[in-house]
């Protein structure tokens, strides 16, 4: 059986079942936890900081505690007691210095699970309590400084027309004043956990080839960067791999170094393989979350509602220390004037420190929060002028040739206009929100939209520096093998991966291998962030793979055979085929990074969002009705997924708008678990109408595929709470929505 | 820690109720610990909660109840309900006097619907949600309703107490170690109005932040006969007894929602925590008080 190009039957654009579909169902996909135990195994566990902030004055080892099958690490055994990330802020264990509760002092290790939990309670930490700081606002009065010299972690300006060219607060004031309709407002958001079902964990041991550490993560490159900051050891004897990863959201992007540290260190100081699990309550407590965001708006336009100014102050609450902030800070700022353009514009972002657990990654990474914001403040400068929101936000969205806050002038794939008016079509937007505005009774009805946009792929020149790698092998028998940093979360990258592959090289799906990524075989592909898996390293990947399939087929050619004896010949003959290929970002990308002014993203994807909510206006419990979308993806590889994820984020948001909340106590976390920190159930999903609109982006993988990943989080929370508003016809403007907080907020509330 | 490092405890399956009532006497006389285990929904998670066992601390013989077919029998003679203590809420949702058939007892089956999620309704139990003690017991403030009678047993014999008497606070009552809940005794009205309502954030394996359960009997305008049972707005299941007595008080016209109010205020004691607020339980309890109430004609 020959196989000619003409014979293949492409993938790209069908939903295939998922590569790891099988061994997830019936169980026999092994999490980091179920890896067989290794000779001589430890269980190594945290002792962490009751408290928010103070100094540690001693460790207390309890006499009557039986500690010789115990090891035991403490900050004098780190070799470099930093965190290797943007800043070197952060210890690996504190030593004196204690910035937040739960951050991890004393580690120890023992064969025996139970005699290691034991002793943990053994261990007494004498620590003198200093006053904390646990709110931006506080923060940034900087009476208790808690981080550098004013608790400022990061700060940007983003300036456009009138503010851009004179003294931008005066210049920006002006244009204000001079404005037929002004509105302003001021919206907040909270901090929401990423709950993965499977919680971090890793395994590490040392050999005589150097350090290992396999576990739940993301970003395996990013947690060899901190094994060599902090053992100081050769590249090439730093060995990480990913395990079967059961999400992560942006949770084990930057966190797995943390806990990989810990365990290899455990390791080190008692020779023997250490395994660290944290429970729920360990890794809600001392995990990173979603940065809480506080925004205020000011805005003018026309009296026909075309929008002319913006000035936008946001602050964003770090935590303890730097981690990702900035990055989180800095994509919060790119999208806080949102899908809409202004002529003039002012956007400053702030990130402050506060006594709480770092704050980090997070499906959307500051955009949700500032969306959020813009989102309900336009809603807000619909209500002034009498206009429907969605006509609105219809007049003002940006489209092919506008130009952005930053001054990016849009000429590609931009389908904002397009993914509006579908969503507003097929949900019978106008309709229904003329009905639900007449009198109600009990049961309000309320719908509401959103609109929005999503940079893919890194900031600005990011990509240009991270040079993202990523390889495609020959295997005998003609199977390739990609060979990539880029992990399979759940998110299903190695399926589309495996689609794109098959189309470029032209080979049936089923000889397509996934290698394990692992630092020592795969090359540095970039995190798996961003929604640039896809868009950034899938198209390094399909270009290897149409090199690869050419070498064989022009060896096919020349000598003739199937592509299977092609393959083995050419193998034969030059030993090892493979194509190792680098990103090149498009070329037209031009950002500049001290001014915060050019292209920020190579391009946007595009939504709209529209959430129809009941409210028991008694109860104050909210229920979504029906959830539609329009989103454009550039192209849909595998719909099915796409679909997953677009759903699987508005649900996300659709929790964090309506029942996700850490409840805090003086920088203590008193709802560590599933029980009380309340995500949506099957039950709780709406109905999903999703409309995927593919307007193709030329540099993109499989025929124009853009960045999807984090998209569906920043429409479904300002969605939700238009539909609350609308159907109560109380201002939305602080999530989240709880039934409580409805309460407090409503007449009855107001009168207890 | 985690369910999977729990130490190995003993576990054992005894052929009979009279049996595992001998066990829990012989091990009681001689200050020897034992769980009886139902669904474990209950038991299992506090385990997982607690701290780990000190070595060569005692750990409870755990004596399985769960397969004991004559703690889960579910029958109805004439107006009289039995229902096994060992019955779980499928087989409530699914029985014919219950969930299905003539549903004579309904107000179980919906509040079985709302209990956890599938798989906490196929191992729990009415036993399980009594004896844990937790106020915010769905079952329990639906057996409140009925003013339902708990059958006891050991083996120094058979009592019943009703179900208003067996809370004697936050997580005590009257049982005594050697004995175990047999069954639960319901005397069907042979007409009446029920409610059901849990407030609780969301669908599924949600903690009642309020719920209440009604059995009314209305003739003529006035009710003659109520029974209620609310979770999570005091240390232990309400009876809301004042509010029983003012709703009795006169025909159903007469009643003021400003009155009840006031009755449902005197019955309650909710607390602030990590789930909810006072305000707010306070608020739905009343909210749902008058629902029940609108329900039956009265104007509030
Ligand atoms: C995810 C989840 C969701 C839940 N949701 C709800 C909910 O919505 N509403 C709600 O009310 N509860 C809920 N629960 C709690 C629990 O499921 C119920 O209380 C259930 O009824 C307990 O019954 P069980 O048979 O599983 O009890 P078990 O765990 O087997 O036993 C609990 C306790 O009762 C004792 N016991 C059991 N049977 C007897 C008996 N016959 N005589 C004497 N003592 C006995 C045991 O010794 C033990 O101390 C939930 C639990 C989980 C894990």
């Amino acid at each position: 059986m020959s196989q000619g190009p003409s014979q293949h039957l492409p993938t790209v654009g069908k939903s295939v079942p998922r590569a790891d579909g099988t061994p997830k169902v019936i169980g026999t996909a092994r999490y980091v936890d179920d890896l067989p135990a290794m000779p001589g195994e430890l269980h190594g566990a945290t002792v962490r900081s009751p408290v928010p902030r103070g100094i540690l004055k001693s460790i207390r080892f309890d006499p009557n505690f039986d500690w010789s099958d115990i090891t035991i690490v403490t900050a004098e055994d780190v070799p470099l007691n930093t965190v290797a990330l943007i800043a070197e802020d952060q210890p690996v264990l504190a030593a004196r210095h204690i910035n937040h509760a739960y951050e991890p002092i004393v580690l120890l290790a023992c064969a025996d699970k139970r005699r290691v939990l034991l002793a943990k309670n053994a261990v007494s930490l004498d620590i003198e309590a200093l006053p904390t700081v646990l709110d931006v606002h506080e923060s940034l009065k900087n009476t208790h400084t808690v981080w550098g010299t004013d608790n400022i972690q990061k700060r940007y300006l983003i300036t456009k027309g009138r503010a851009d060219t004179e003294d931008s607060v005066s210049a920006i004031d002006a244009v204000l004043a001079e404005c037929e309709v002004r509105v302003s407002g001021s919206y907040s958001s909270h901090h929401q956990e990423q709950l993965y079902i499977e919680p971090q964990g890793v395994v590490a041991w040392w050999d005589e080839s150097g350090v290992h550490a396999t576990g739940s993560l993301q970003c395996p490159f990013y947690v060899h960067k901190a094994f060599l900051k902090t053992f100081g050891e050769q590249p090439s004897r730093i060995h990480i791999t990913q395990a079967v990863t059961g999400g992560g959201f942006g949770g084990k992007e930057e966190y797995p170094s943390i806990i990989a540290l810990h365990a290899a260190l455990l390791s080190k100081k008692s020779g023997k393989p250490v395994r660290m699990i944290y429970d729920r309550k360990e890794d809600i407590e001392a995990t990173t979350k979603r940065h809480p965001a506080f925004c205020e708006i000011e805005t003018g336009c026309d009296k026909d509602g075309k929008l002319r100014a913006i000035k936008m102050r946001v602050l964003m609450d770090g935590g303890a220390y730097l981690t990702l902030t900035p990055v989180v800070l800095s994509r919060g700022a790119l999208h806080a004037s949102g899908a809409y353009e202004w002529e003039h514009a002012r956007i400053e972002a702030l990130a402050l420190a506060t006594n709480t657990p770092p704050n980090g990654a997070f499906r959307g990474f500051g955009a949700p929060q500032t969306i959020w914001a813009i989102e309900r403040h336009i809603d807000k400068v619909a209500a002034v002028l009498g206009m429907d929101p969605l006509e609105l936000k219809r007049k003002n969205i940006l489209k092919l040739g506008s130009v952005t806050a930053t001054g990016q002038v849009l000429h590609t794939s931009v389908a904002g206009v397009e993914c509006l008016e579908k969503a507003r079509a097929v949900s019978e937007y106008d309709r229904r929100r003329k009905a639900y505005s007449e009198k109600q009774g009990r049961i309000a009805r309320g719908i509401g939209a959103a609109v929005f946009m999503h940079g893919a792929g890194f900031t600005g020149s990011g990509e240009r520096y991270l040079k993202g790698k990523a390889a495609v092998d020959l295997l005998p028998g003609g199977r390739l093998r990609i060979r990539t940093a880029s992990t399979d979360i759940g998110q299903g990258t190695e399926t589309v991966f495996r689609q794109i592959v098959s189309d470029a090289a032209q080979v049936p799906l089923s000889d397509v291998d996934f290698a394990v990524p692992c630092t020592t075989h795969v090359p540095d592909s970039g995190p798996t962030v961003a929604s640039r898996t896809v868009m950034v390293v899938g198209s390094i990947v399909e270009a290897a793979a149409r090199e690869v399939g050419d070498r064989v087929r022009k060896e096919q050619q020349a000598s003739g055979g199937t592509f299977a004896e092609a393959a083995d010949r050419l193998l034969a003959r030059e030993g090892e085929v493979t194509s190792l290929l680098q990103y090149s970002p498009p070329s037209y990308i031009q950002w500049d990074d001290q001014h915060y002014r050019g292209d920020a993203y190579p391009c946007f994807a595009w939504a709209c969002f529209i959430a129809e909510v009941e409210v028991d206006r008694e109860t104050f419990e909210v229920t979504v009705t029906n959830f539609w979308s329009a989103t454009d993806v550039g192209r849909a590889i595998n719909p099915t997924q796409c679909r997953g994820q677009i759903e699987g984020g508005a649900l996300q948001a659709i929790g964090w708008a309506l029942f996700e909340e850490l409840v805090w106590d003086k920088g203590i976390i008193k709802n560590p678990r599933m029980t009380n920190y309340i995500v949506p159930t099957a039950l709780d999903a709406p109905p999903f109408h999703t409309v995927l609109v593919e307007e193709p982006f030329s540099f993109g993988p499989g025929g124009g595929a853009k960045g999807i990943g984090e998209l569906p989080m920043d429409g479904g929370a300002p969605a939700v709470a238009a539909a609350v508003e609308h159907a109560l016809g109380i201002p939305m403007d602080d999530l989240p929505l709880t039934p409580e907080r409805l309460f407090a907020r409503s007449a009855s509330g107001a009168q207890t | 820690m985690a369910i999977t490092d729990l130490e190995l405890h003993s576990f054992v399956r005894l052929p009979t109720i009279a049996d595992v009532l001998q066990t829990l006497a012989d091990r009681h006389a001689a200050s020897q610990k034992t769980v009886v285990l139902a669904g474990g929904t209950d038991w299992v998670v506090e385990q997982e909660m607690a701290p780990p066992h000190k070595p060569g601390a005692e750990l409870p013989m755990v004596v399985d109840i769960s397969r004991l077919s004559d703690l889960q029998t579910i029958h109805l003679n004439g107006n009289l309900l039995t229902i096994g203590a060992a019955a779980t809420y499928l087989q409530l949702r699914r029985h014919p006097h219950i969930g299905m058939g003539d549903k004579r007892a309904a107000l179980l089956a919906r509040m079985a619907q709302d209990l956890g999620a599938l798989q906490i309704q196929a191992r729990g139990t009415l036993g399980g949600n009594l004896a844990t003690g937790s106020p915010a017991a769905d079952g329990v403030a639906a057996l409140m309703a009925y003013d339902a009678s708990v059958v006891l047993q050991s083996v120094r014999g058979e009592r019943t107490v009703p179900i208003t008497e067996f809370q004697t606070g936050y997580k005590k009552s009257v049982r005594a170690p050697d004995e175990i809940i047999t069954q639960f005794q319901i005397s069907l009205p042979t007409h009446y109005n029920w409610y059901w309502r849990k407030v609780g954030t969301r669908r599924a394996q949600a903690i009642s932040k309020v719920a209440l359960a009604g059995v009314a009997v209305v003739e003529s305008g006035q009710i003659q006969r109520i029974g209620l049972g609310m979770a999570s707005v005091a240390p232990v299941t309400a009876a809301l007894r004042n509010t029983r007595s003012y709703l009795c008080s006169a025909p159903l016209h007469k009643l003021t929602g400003a009155e009840l109010d006031a009755a449902v205020n005197s019955d309650c004691s909710p607390i602030d925590d990590v789930r909810s607020t006072r305000q707010y339980r306070a608020h739905c309890a009343r909210v749902v008080v008058r629902e029940f109430a609108r329900s039956l004609g009265a104007p509030v």
